[in-house]
């Protein structure tokens, strides 16, 4: 199967298949920021004892852990222009990787600061710490470390999802291959050269997530 | 310096601390004890506020507790607690276990908390482990970190919650050691712990509590040898027996 693999056409769509690639990064990097900064401040929200901003971030999570990715996409992109807000898709596409991702980047950091034993918020308190450097002396640098690899994880998630926006005309990787399969009627080319290219990320990302747990996996931190 | 007066305290529909009236003077040593689940940690745990009560009065150090919360952080400086599991910072040394709370709370700077955090490591026979993470320590060296972190911020109460529940035999005495010898320089304390001997020692008084409720408060010398209750009786034939 792969020695018919027509190579002459893959080559002569690098410059789009490179062009997709980046703008692929792009939007993942762009949308995992997004997603972190809107994790820790959701995050932040649930763990802090005001009643309705945890409200408001546990219906979000919800609503967006019981729907499909696709359809939040559709819904920003649908009805932002309802609303009045007209924004290019790929800022349209950005924004719907950052808030889905965001919720189960919320629920990795939360994990990570509900490990922290009780006991050792208490001694905080009892010598007199404020809630601020508790979090930021005791539990932040503890309840970190064990979230970098399921936070790797989600960002491997993240760059395959943006696969999606091809579906509302962002030209990333994906809908670069199926200009393959468009233009030239070679989808299995199209499928072939985009396939590799994620592979290619993966590993990269991979990498990153061994090379921190290795890092930090030492018996005796002394 | 701590004065309970007709404190309550439910937790739901369980009345864990029933009318307790104590007063507990400058200077002076209170040992708690009492059957578990007679709601002497949560007896301790109300005087720095780590537990709410309900009904009552409780002033600590000319602060009425729970009534005042911006006092709180005042009175948790004077106030050094220990606990039965410790409760070192894992991911921080010994040396930096002790001196984080002067350095923040207190505004000390890092020199002079790390010198008088040395100073205190010595005290309590850990000067070679300064630089140790807690689970490089034995759980006896790990409770004289914690007590050492409590001095640190040089309180004027000290409270204990079974400090040697959670270790091996061979390691209580060298944590009953270091305090009693904070009782030997006056330091006014409350220890909550089934060591009688211990209590025997060092208490000036002994308070004996079951069920919520204060059943007697007696020098240790009457208490164990002519307990007034018949549950103090029963208590002490269950404890003393081996």
């Amino acid at each position: 199967m792969l020695g018919t693999l027509n190579t002459r056409v893959m080559l002569e769509y690098l410059p789009e298949l490179l062009q997709g690639l980046q703008a692929t990064l792009l939007l993942s990097v762009s949308g995992f920021a997004g997603a972190m900064l809107i994790g820790i401040i959701a995050c932040a929200l649930t763990i802090q004892p005001l009643r309705w901003p945890r409200a408001i971030v546990i219906a979000y999570v919800d609503i967006i852990r019981a729907t499909p990715l696709l359809a939040q996409l559709y819904f920003l992109y649908f009805g932002l222009p309802r609303i009045g807000i007209l924004i290019p898709e790929f800022h349209i596409g950005i924004i719907a990787l950052a808030l889905n991702s965001g919720a189960y980047v919320a629920e990795i950091i939360r994990s990570g600061i509900l490990s922290i034993q009780r006991g050792q918020v208490e001694a905080g308190i009892s010598t007199g710490l404020s809630y601020l450097q508790r979090m930021r002396h005791i539990v932040l640098p503890q309840a970190l470390r064990p979230t970098v690899s399921p936070l790797i994880g989600q960002a491997i998630v993240l760059v395959k999802d943006s696969s999606l926006l091809s579906l509302i005309s962002v030209v990333e990787l994906t809908r670069a291959g199926q200009r393959i399969a468009n233009e030239r009627f070679m989808p299995f080319e199209g499928l072939v050269a985009t396939a590799t290219a994620y592979l290619a990320i993966y590993f990269l990302l991979k990498f990153l997530a061994e090379l921190w747990s290795r890092h930090n996996s030492l018996p005796d931190r002394a | 310096m701590i004065e309970f007066s007709g404190v309550n305290k439910w937790f739901g529909a369980l009345h864990v601390l029933c009318d307790i009236d104590l007063a507990v003077t400058r200077g002076e040593v209170v040992v708690v004890c009492g059957p578990s689940g007679s709601g002497k940690s949560t007896l301790i745990r109300c005087v720095n506020g780590l537990e709410p009560y309900q009904k009552g009065r409780l002033m600590v150090d000319g602060i009425h507790v729970g009534q005042e919360p911006r006092r709180m952080r005042e009175l948790r400086m004077e106030v050094g607690f220990v606990f039965q599991s410790f409760n070192l910072y894992p991911h921080k040394t010994a040396l930096e276990n002790v001196t984080l709370a002067p350095i923040h709370v207190r505004g000390m700077s890092r020199v002079a908390a790390a010198e008088r955090g040395r100073a205190l490591l010595e005290r309590v026979g850990l000067g070679d482990r300064m630089g140790s993470y807690p689970h490089q320590l034995s759980g006896g060296q790990q409770q004289r970190v914690a007590i050492a972190r409590a001095l640190c911020m040089q309180p004027k109460v000290m409270l204990f919650d079974e400090p040697t529940s959670a270790l091996d035999p061979e390691m209580v005495k060298e944590v009953l050691d270091v305090i009693i010898s904070l009782a030997g320089e006056g330091m006014t304390m409350m220890v909550v712990t089934h060591e009688m001997g211990f209590a025997r020692s060092v208490a000036d008084r002994v308070v004996f509590m079951d069920q919520g409720s204060i059943i007697e408060t007696a020098t240790p010398e009457s208490f164990f040898t002519n307990p007034q209750s018949e549950r103090g009786r029963d208590f002490l034939g269950k404890v003393l027996q081996h």
